[in-house]
């Protein structure tokens, strides 16, 4: 391998402002207008931060995170948020063995597949990490940040152990993945408190995830229900999507909430939480179907007629051949839908759940905090906790697509 | 056992590999294919020559049903071609194609590719299928190239996978679709020979194509189409040198 070595070209500043910045009349006026509008918008927020009183954040943060849960069972939330941490970290240490193990086969060295440099991690979740440190900064114990220090140990920890865990028994490692899952949920769940009482921006998450893992499945059945060639099947495909397409978010929550009472049996009686996710799952389902059709739709019909005449069965078809090219194409797509979802959770406040923004609210209507306009303090704090969540979600998902994008045609 | 072995012999010897009796095929009010009847014989190279849009592609869809024919009776190695999945699966397994476009599966390895369907369809182990796969890329000689993706390759290696990804079914027939209309010039001559060697190895072929040259030198017998029509079948020396049909004489002054 001839390597060419040469200094890298670098203008310095002043040449790089001189042609980016000053370049003519127009340029330079816009250059000192805009600056303008940013020194002014930064000393806004700096006197903004420095000024304000963020107690009600102080006060409040556990409210905020966790809502309504019995205090004295935090533990929980803080033990399923470890197994999800390793569990978060052995995905992450797969991944980028799995992409290691392919570029010594393929030669191909993916970028971004395995993180450039040890402090890659820190790059690529630098939002939710910051969001991470106000939270903490906003702490009166130690303990939160214990909880998060080894949180942290435990996802490193599962990377590290992923990567080193020997191929032949990788098997093992695929399927600790859904056992860590479930006994976070069962950590979570084995309280007999019930979903009624969770909340705060715990209970946003726990919405967008369990909402999303439910509604993918029924998504691309949808999907494939709509281009199946029997009428009776496409009929419902088509019907389903386009009846719940038409319909609001906010009103299939206040039915689920509302109006199913009046559909079912008598005792039977969903808790809130319950009720909301199926409409959460029943709304977005539609919306993934409607995206996974468009995947299926770029899949050139050269690749059914190939697999077809190598013998392969219609439903090994479409497993094997179509929708991993389908899914792929549509990740773009499938990340908008996924971020709306994330921030479309904090409509389950109009139905009377103590979601993180429902929360904020009823810290601006505490007696000590009532009537004084902190809303400019809790609200931009939500604000934060949703862009924190989303930007990460996208930049994940760029990564994901221009990792994937190897070996494409 | 014995009566079995017998009959699989027998019909090894006297019936051939393919029929098409009195085919029709429509698209729409369009009539693809009139009337077609030809029969392949095991072991027999038919090359399919004619005028875009004369029904060559349409014909050999047929006969792996990747097209339905309308009708008329189109018989593979015994099994006759109906509305019945299991009988279609049976050809399927047994033929094996190749297309213009190579569609290989871009998201698959190229050993994937060769493999998958000895392991998804024959259920074969697979440290089994890699063997095979890896003997059928030596074949069309690329195997230095399993691990790549399809999209890494040129067009002339990306149709020598295909031929190999068919070959790895094992099948009894395989039917190419103008395998080298679109590849660029200086890669037609490494397909074709593969498909030479095919040939010689005793596959039964059934070829669509605008390569006269292969037509020539590897063709048991060429079949001259046009709008959906055989016009007329002959040994290549007798259809290149003294064709009869006046249609058949106007396409090849065209061409030649």
């Amino acid at each position: 391998m001839a390597t060419l070595t040469a200094a890298p070209v670098r203008p310095p500043l002043v040449a790089w402002v001189r042609r980016h910045l000053l370049s003519g009349p127009l340029n330079t006026l816009l250059t000192l207008v805009f600056g303008a509008v940013f020194v002014a918008a930064g000393m806004a927020v700096v006197r903004f931060l420095a000024n304000s009183d963020f107690t009600i954040l102080r006060v409040n943060l556990a409210l905020f995170m966790v809502g309504g849960f019995r205090r004295d069972e935090l533990w929980r939330i803080a033990v399923a948020a470890w197994l999800l941490s390793l569990m978060g970290g052995l995905v992450g240490g797969l991944v980028a063995a799995a992409a290691a193990a392919r570029a010594r086969q393929t030669g191909v060295v993916v970028t971004g597949a395995t993180g450039r440099g040890r402090w890659s991690v820190l790059r690529r979740f630098w939002p939710f990490g910051l969001f991470l440190v106000i939270c903490l900064s906003l702490t009166e114990t130690i303990q939160p940040t214990l909880v998060t220090v080894l949180g942290i140990g435990l996802a490193v920890g599962g990377y590290w152990l992923a990567r080193r865990w020997p191929a032949s028994w990788r098997r093992f490692l695929y399927l600790a993945l859904p056992i860590l899952g479930l006994a976070a949920y069962g950590v979570m769940a084995s309280s007999g408190l019930g979903w009624s009482r969770w909340g705060g921006f715990h209970l946003n998450l726990f919405l967008t995830g369990a909402g999303l893992l439910l509604a993918f499945p029924f998504g691309i059945l949808l999907a494939l229900g709509r281009r199946s060639s029997l009428p009776v099947v496409k009929g419902i495909a088509v019907g389903y999507i386009e009846v719940i397409r038409g319909v609001p978010l906010i009103t299939l929550l206040l039915m689920g909430v509302f109006a199913l009472g009046f559909f079912l049996p008598s005792n039977l009686r969903p808790s809130d939480v319950t009720r909301v996710l199926v409409a959460i799952t029943l709304f977005e389902a539609a919306y993934i179907a409607e995206v996974v059709r468009g995947g299926l739709q770029a899949v050139p019909s050269g690749q059914t007629e190939a697999a077809q005449a190598l013998g392969l069965s219609p439903w090994k078809i479409t497993r094997l051949i179509v929708l991993p090219q389908a899914l792929r194409a549509t990740i773009p797509a499938m990340v908008g839908q996924f971020i709306s979802l994330f921030k479309d959770t904090t409509l389950v406040a109009a139905v009377g759940l103590g979601d993180v923004l429902a929360a904020s609210s009823f810290a601006n209507s505490q007696p000590a905090f009532n009537a004084q306009g902190l809303a400019r303090i809790t609200l931009p704090f939500v604000a934060l906790a949703f862009w924190a969540g989303s930007y990460t979600m996208s930049r994940e998902a760029k990564r994901l697509e221009r990792r994937l994008g190897v070996g494409e045609r | 056992m014995i009566s079995s072995d017998f009959t699989d012999a027998t019909r090894t010897k006297n019936e051939p590999m393919i029929v098409l009796e009195h085919v029709d095929k429509f698209f729409g009010s369009f009539q693809a294919l009139q009337d077609i009847t030809m029969s392949v014989g095991r072991q027999e190279v038919v090359v399919v020559i004619g005028p875009s849009g004369s029904g060559k592609s349409t014909l050999i869809r047929c006969i792996n049903r990747l097209e339905k024919h309308d009708r008329g009776r189109v018989v593979v190695d015994g099994i006759e071609l109906t509305d019945d999945l299991r009988k279609i699966q049976e050809v399927r397994r047994e033929t094996g194609m190749v297309f213009q476009q190579f569609n290989l599966f871009p998201h698959l390895s190229v050993l994937d590719n060769v493999t998958l369907a000895p392991r998804q369809v024959r259920r074969m182990p697979r440290d089994q299928a890699e063997e095979l796969g890896k003997a059928m890329l030596a074949r069309v000689r690329i195997p230095e190239q399993a691990h790549k993706y399809p999209g890494q390759l040129s067009g002339g290696q990306q149709q020598r996978v295909a031929i190999a990804r068919s070959l790895a079914m094992q099948p009894k027939v395989m039917l190419f679709d103008e395998p080298t209309s679109a590849l660029d010039p200086e890669m037609i001559k490494e397909v074709l020979e593969a498909m030479e060697e095919l040939a010689t190895s005793g596959m039964t072929m059934i070829v669509v194509t605008h390569e006269m040259g292969f037509a020539r030198a590897v063709a048991d017998r060429v079949v001259f189409m046009a709008e959906g029509q055989i016009v007329e079948v002959g040994s290549p020396e007798h259809f290149f040198s003294s064709p009869q049909e006046p249609r058949t004489k106007l396409f090849l002054s065209q061409i030649l």
